[in-house]
């Protein structure tokens, strides 16, 4: 193909674009958070079209959000991006007469901590921060403290996040996730400085592939990454440590922005349907927050303690808040400090 | 004189598009506040640059010098055979260049993966040594400064080899046969006549080579495991995790700040010494 027709390719890829007579909703997700038909069964049913892309990080998303005229309508934050989404008044509050799926909601996140009545967010996917393991190592991890074990030396991986890593810090001091106090934050940072000639890398999701290779027997990972790596390496398991971990919810909102409102909700409702929602996490193998999708479920999937904790377990789990802006930068300076030791 | 303002005009255009202004908007942001939520607002404060005397993140840019330097002076420890390989080959003279070019025509960051599967402790090379029976336990070669160094090294090899290539191409042969003839052996006319007149080349590949190891933030990242912080990852972690616009703008500066006086005496020198 040359230039001239690659040039008049693309002007009739856009002149049929405006052509299109059918009203367009503009949706921004995760990468991986649909099934391959979700977007398209949703167009044919409702006779619309979709533009669909994913992000890869909160701040990537945000940072074309904040601007108010992004041309997106839905986007799926992490549940403490709400906060600071709603005072920069981003996000429009939900009608709940148009979202009647609410209902296949499970309990837990019916009345969540970061938005009690629903009334900004409709949550769509969560998962923890634990430890996977290669079943090799015995006696199993149980504990964050168990990542401060030389036995691990050089074998061990934790994540490339300040929230993450900090946090385990922080758990295994017993303090809160999300503390903000000065000596709190810098005690936790000398159990990092304690733990780094342990680590043989701070990596996010590329540790699923040293995990599996066996080039490390421990990694500080997210429950659905392991689950995903269990599925192909029987030999690794998961646990969420008992001094507490962080969960974490990806949720729906509709931006201010947006004019299709009505369309908007019916697409927020459109996944909540338990069939919908169930088949695309048995495609993302992902946990969602819909209860009755999880029914649907193969019971392997249903019943893994990783995906789906128990009640026990659950409630261990804390929501990281929204620091405030002088916390964060006193985590950042640490989170540097660790890094470049 | 008209004909002349359309000719420039295209690069006019492209200087103040994609120099100028982005280089404007970094500018401004580094006195900015940083907002809650990522970006900027008002008011205006030299608050970033204060932060900037901070020794943490000066030992950081020390660092990241030095790494750099490793890297460029490694580059040209390899490059300048080839080069002169390259150069004096009397057959396959093109195909040597376009092996050289090759590893271009894939992404850096594919490259760069490739070496995780290399260097790893299941990966080609420590598995070859074992089954060879030259060591018995993996050797760990990926997540430390020498795996970046190497990551360095081998995505910059190419910009050292060019400039020096071309140099070296442009020699007049009849100065390497007069210093035989004078009785030079081979190891001083090297030394003594290719390599000073080979000296624009080294230096240009030397700039090439020093300024993207600086600022280079993928390599750190994928095969120093995130154990070592760069002032590129302090750079891309002030935009990312940090949230911390202004503060990453005043970083930004401060290297290009540093760059530009390095770069601007190196010419001088060199300019210098032509004339």
């Amino acid at each position: 193909m040359n230039r001239r027709y690659f040039l008049l390719g693309s002007l009739a890829t856009l002149a049929a674009c405006s052509r299109d007579p059918r009203p367009r909703l503009n949706v921004y997700n995760w990468s991986a958070y649909v099934a391959p038909d979700t977007i398209s069964n949703f167009e044919a049913e409702f006779g619309v079209n979709v533009r669909y892309a994913t992000y890869e990080s909160n701040e990537e998303m945000l940072a074309k959000v904040v601007t108010g005229n992004s041309g997106w309508d839905i986007v799926f934050p992490t549940h403490n991006r709400l906060q600071p989404m709603r005072e920069y008044d981003l996000v429009q509050p939900l009608h709940h007469e148009w979202l009647p799926n609410l209902q296949n909601l499970d309990a837990r996140f019916g009345s969540p901590v970061w938005d009690k009545h629903l009334e900004w967010n409709v949550p769509y996917m969560w998962s923890g921060t634990g430890i996977a393991y290669n079943r090799s190592l015995q006696p199993a991890p149980t504990r964050w403290a168990d990542l401060w074990d030389s036995r691990l030396k050089g074998r061990l991986t934790m994540c490339d996040d300040p929230e993450d890593m900090l946090g385990a810090c922080l758990k295994k001091l017993h303090l809160s996730f999300s503390a903000t106090d000065h000596g709190e934050l810098l005690r936790a940072e000398k159990e990092a400085l304690a733990q780094k000639p342990l680590v043989r890398a701070y990596l996010n999701a590329e540790a699923r592939d040293q995990l599996v290779a066996g080039d490390v027997l421990a990694a500080q990972m997210w429950s659905t990454t392991t689950q995903q790596a269990i599925d192909v390496t029987p030999s690794l398991a998961f646990a969420y440590p008992e001094e507490g971990f962080p969960f974490y919810c990806d949720c729906a909102v509709i931006l201010r922005e947006s004019e299709r409102t009505e369309l908007a909700h019916k697409f927020l409702n459109y996944l909540l349907r338990p069939e919908v929602s169930a088949a695309v996490v048995e495609y993302t193998k992902t946990a969602t927050a819909n209860g009755a999708a999880v029914a649907l479920l193969p019971e392997a999937t249903r019943n893994s303690a990783t995906l789906y904790p128990p009640p026990e377990i659950f409630e261990r789990g804390e929501w990281p808040r929204t620091l405030p802006r002088d916390a964060q930068r006193l985590r950042d300076r640490i989170w540097t400090e660790i890094k470049s030791a | 004189m008209k004909l002349r303002f359309w000719f420039l005009l295209p690069s006019r255009i492209w200087m103040v598009a994609l120099f100028a202004a982005p280089f404007a908007i970094v500018l401004a942001y580094s006195f900015l506040t940083r907002g809650t939520y990522g970006g900027v607002e008002k008011p205006w404060t030299i608050e970033a640059y204060q932060r900037l005397a901070d020794p943490l993140y000066l030992t950081i840019l020390l660092r990241s010098f030095l790494m750099a330097l490793a890297a460029t002076v490694l580059c040209l420890v390899f490059a300048f055979p080839a080069a002169l390989f390259i150069s004096r080959a009397t057959r396959h003279k093109n195909l040597y260049l376009q092996l050289v070019m090759l590893p271009f025509w894939t992404s850096f960051l594919v490259r760069t993966y490739a070496w995780l599967f290399l260097l790893r402790d299941t990966g080609l090379i420590n598995m070859t040594l074992q089954s060879l029976g030259i060591i018995h336990a993996p050797l760990q070669l990926l997540y430390n400064d020498g795996a970046v160094l190497l990551g360095l090294v081998y995505g910059y090899l190419p910009f050292m080899v060019l400039p020096i290539y071309a140099t070296l191409e442009r020699m007049d042969p009849s100065l390497i046969e007069a210093a035989a003839d004078l009785g030079a052996r081979p190891i001083a006319t090297l030394f003594r006549v290719i390599v000073p007149l080979s000296r624009p080349g080294i230096v240009a590949g030397s700039v090439l080579v020093f300024i993207p190891c600086l600022g280079a933030y993928l390599t750190p990242d994928l095969l120093g495991g995130g154990r070592t912080v760069l002032v590129g990852n302090l750079v891309q972690n002030q935009f990312t995790n940090a949230r911390d616009w202004p503060f990453g703008s005043a970083v930004s500066m401060l290297l290009m700040a540093l760059v530009t006086l390095l770069v601007w005496g190196l010419l001088r020198r060199e300019s210098e010494q032509l004339g």
